[in-house]
């Protein structure tokens, strides 16, 4: 009889489900992110490729550098840091300069990431938070003007084309390309900053609508088709909500991703707006709304484990959205709202109840201290009360 | 996803490659008698035994060599004749160190002379109850609590349901199946036992829906059988779970702590069934069982019936040998067997099976960081945080790891089978287990 020298002697399961592992997961999401990347370049020009190479290599170089230093190993191939790269990326406007993508990148795979910990420690969506840090800085500026679809047509296909701040023009920003400062490019209105702007209220079209912007019919009414399949203004990865609903749809079928979420913050968010009759239909389709619903707020590390606390997590992501666009001046929100429920994550894990099989009671917090104690505690003496 | 059937079934778990199809059309097989027996002195939960023979001794097949006046307890018995060689401490199957005697077989052995005439019909539920005493059974799905005492229920709890776990629903195994197709009618009078011993009106076989060549087997035995009946279960693990089990089947939830008394429901694993109906029809004590050969690892698959206290090489060599390289040696299921690091160990009452699995089938990712996916927390069958247990019994935060579900966990190996960052749940669950009970008892 022979018999290998080394027994693995490990503890029970001895089985494990085939492809559940930390970089297939992420390998999921890049290929649900792919069609939406390939539809950006159509509708953007190449100028997208170098920023999603841009933020790509910054992430990736960043995160070699982070982990030498803090002494972790370096773990490029699980993927989680080009899928926090290219998230980032999608978050932008696809003219925003490559040194401000350089800059974001690094902030979400050194700050949001690393120095929290690393993988699974992090308590804010990198992307996002990345996302966020920009938008309330001076850089502000340089990630949301939205040039309208097919810029690249004035511009050439290739030619990298960039935000650039210019007091000499009224808006105080132009278009940088290699050819000189293009003052024949336009800047679109995003769907939602143009209902903000009084522009799209039902029934009154005031003032003019944007030139040769494919989304809006020439009633100034959104064009829902146009909406949905992605021909408008806006970040890199929102425009196709079409493409995104496929890349979810197919996560969802992969196990990546549970459906609760997408639905739950989606779900609220158009309950209320339907209910409000504000906008629904551009407010659905016109933001980021399905892009943070289906591959921002879904992060693993940064969502509630729990199906009850997902329900709380996505729904309280839909009402915040509904919040920050029905009140504040910006059009946006998606992200913030995430940003926002990101760290209530921990909350809601440790005190939303998961009742065990059999329980009769039911709930909704747990009897879980709620100060958390530093010290391991030996009160365990006298806490193992039965339920 | 879980793909929805009709058949009943429980919420969460999993659904591992079953790969039965190696070893269940194997009638069983006698295994060959070895020429030494290593036959642990205790094989059950509960109280250990006393050893009642010194070296030297003769003994004869069947003869009980290890009991323990405690009520929570297991005789052991011979299971060759032969002469007692020692007695000493070897290493169980879980890795501590067990006293177990070991007997040298003699060159003739001589079949075990059943009793005949007993009146199956005649016989009262408490005599039942000494008769699985007598006979050493435990539960022989793994868990080996001694049966009689689950025949005892409090007496303030009456049983109105026998269940019979015959889901066999780890991969791999497919000894109980091939019992209930070669002897259907043995396991309905072990079932009629079981529902007399603790006065059930209904004895219900679970049987998943990937055997239904036995449902057909066992629903022809039991017909006519007052009470009796075979359900069809959904294809799923850990479907003959105790509590899952009990859910699928009659919709009752036993509370977390409590025991299957609670909702009036008495779970017995097939096997064992079979044994009290051979210890009340024939005398014959626990010394010998059917287990499953098998895995990717193994020549020649096969269901054998064995005598306890075989060492595996000597099973594993009837069966051709291994094939390939080994990589793991798993005494029981693949989801919660326990690896050897040689094949030395003896098989004991609860060994449902020997699996190899060669190296190359082997799928040990290194522990990582737990990335918060929550697949552990869809998978655990109990609705615990399995990813939680771990975290705190890291931080040593036994209160918290409690509350997280520590002592419901009963190790099925869902979370860890699903968890993408190779988390090893399972022994942190049982070492928080263990620090949790010490703490109770100071
Ligand atoms: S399955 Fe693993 S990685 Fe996912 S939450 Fe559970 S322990 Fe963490
Ligand atoms: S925590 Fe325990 S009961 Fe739950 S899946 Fe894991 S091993 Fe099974």
């Amino acid at each position: 009889m022979e018999m290998a020298d080394t027994m693995q002697v490990t503890v029970s399961p001895h089985l494990h489900r085939r492809d559940e592992t930390i970089s297939r997961g992420m390998r999921n999401v890049l290929v649900a992110l792919a069609p939406l990347g390939i539809w950006a370049i159509i509708i953007f020009g190449f100028n997208v490729v170098y920023i999603l190479a841009v933020s790509c290599i910054t992430a990736a170089l960043s995160e070699i550098v982070m982990r030498k230093i803090m002494r972790r190993p370096v773990t490029l191939s699980d993927g989680s840091a080009m899928v926090t790269a290219i998230l980032f990326a999608f978050l932008l406007a696809p003219t925003t300069p490559l040194w401000v993508v350089a800059i974001g990148s690094f902030i979400a795979v050194v700050i949001a990431k690393e120095l929290f910990g690393g993988l699974g420690k992090n308590i804010f969506n990198p992307a996002i938070f990345a996302r966020v840090v920009l938008f309330f800085s001076p850089l502000a500026v340089y990630s949301q003007r939205y040039a309208r679809p097919f810029f690249w047509k004035t511009t050439g296909f290739f030619s990298p084309v960039a935000t650039s701040i210019n007091n000499n023009v009224s808006s105080g920003v132009v278009y940088k390309t290699l050819a000189g400062n293009s003052t024949s490019l336009v800047t679109a209105a995003t769907p939602l900053s143009l209902f903000k702007s009084g522009r799209l209220l039902p029934g009154i079209v005031t003032g003019p609508t944007p030139v040769g912007s494919t989304w809006v019919t020439s009633s100034g009414r959104p064009n829902v088709g146009g909406l949905f399949l992605g021909l408008k203004s806006g970040t890199i990865g929102e425009i196709s909500i079409l493409l995104i609903l496929l890349g979810g749809l197919y996560l969802i079928y992969k196990g990546t991703v549970d459906w609760r979420i997408p639905a739950g913050i989606i779900g609220a968010f158009f309950l209320l707006t339907l209910v409000t009759w504000y906008h629904p239909v551009d407010n659905l389709f016109g933001g980021g709304l399905f892009l943070g619903a289906f591959f921002m707020a879904t992060d693993w590390v940064t969502s509630p484990v729990t199906r009850r606390g997902k329900w709380i997590f996505a729904i309280g992501i839909g009402v915040t959205i509904f919040i920050l666009r029905f009140w504040s001046a910006r059009p946006e929100g998606v992200a913030l709202a995430i940003i926002i429920w990101n760290p209530l994550t921990l909350l809601i894990d440790r005190y939303i109840a998961q009742p065990r099989f059999g329980e009769v009671t039911n709930p909704l917090f747990s009897k879980l201290p709620i100060l958390p104690k530093s010290k391991p505690v030996p009160a365990a003496k006298s806490a193992p009360e039965k339920t | 996803m879980a793909i929805k059937t009709d058949h009943k079934t429980f919420k969460g778990g999993v659904h591992p490659p079953y790969n039965k199809e190696m070893a269940s059309s194997q009638p069983i097989k006698a295994a060959p008698v070895p020429a030494e027996v290593i036959i642990p002195l205790s094989q059950h939960i509960g109280a250990p035994n006393e050893v009642l023979v010194s070296p030297g001794d003769k003994v004869t097949v069947g003869q009980k060599i290890g009991g323990s006046e405690a009520f929570v307890s297991a005789a052991v018995h011979s299971s060759v004749a032969g002469t007692v060689k020692s007695i000493t401490e070897i290493t169980g199957f879980t890795g501590a160190m067990v006293k177990a005697v070991i007997i040298e077989s003699a060159p003739e052995q001589p079949e075990f002379e059943k009793k005949a005439g007993a009146d199956l019909d005649a016989v009262t539920g408490d005599r039942v109850r000494e008769i699985a005493r007598e006979a050493g059974l435990v539960g022989m799905g793994g868990a080996a609590f001694p049966t009689h005492v689950k025949l005892a229920p409090p007496q303030d709890k009456a049983i109105d349901t026998v269940i019979i776990n015959a889901c066999e629903c780890e991969p791999f195994l497919t000894c109980d199946h091939r019992l209930m197709l070669e002897r259907a009618s043995d396991l309905v009078s072990g079932v009629k036992l079981l529902m007399k011993a603790v006065g059930a009106k209904s004895g219900i076989v679970g049987i998943e829906a990937n055997k239904m060549d036995a449902v057909d087997e066992v629903r022809k035995a039991a017909e006519g059988e007052p009470g009796v009946s075979v359900e069809v279960l959904e294809v799923k693990y850990p479907e003959g779970a105790e509590k899952m089990l009990i859910y699928a089947l009659t919709g009752r939830k036993v509370p977390p702590g409590k025991l299957p008394s609670e909702v009036s429901c008495l779970v017995q694993n097939a096997g064992t069934a079979l044994a009290l109906y051979e210890a009340a029809a024939w005398g014959k004590p626990l010394y010998e069982r059917v287990l499953t050969i098998t895995g990717p690892g193994i020549k020649q698959p096969c269901n054998l019936l064995a005598k306890i206290g075989t060492p595996i090489s000597t099973l594993v060599d009837f069966c051709g040998g291994f094939r390939g390289e080994a990589g793991k040696l798993i005494l029981g299921g693949p989801m919660t067997g326990w690896a050897q690091k040689d094949a030395s160990a003896p098989i004991v009452k609860g060994t449902s099976g020997v699996l190899v699995l060669t190296a190359d089938a082997i799928d040990v990712g290194i522990e990582q960081e737990c990335v918060r996916c929550g697949k552990c927390v869809d998978a655990c069958p109990m609705f615990l945080l399995p990813n939680f247990i771990v975290q705190y019994t890291k931080r040593e935060e036994w209160d918290k790891a409690e509350m997280s579900g520590a002592l419901d966990c009963f190790e099925c190996g869902c979370c860890s089978f699903v968890c993408p960052a190779y988390i090893p749940h399972v022994s942190y669950a049982r070492e928080a287990k263990a620090e949790i009970a010490a703490l109770r008892k100071r």
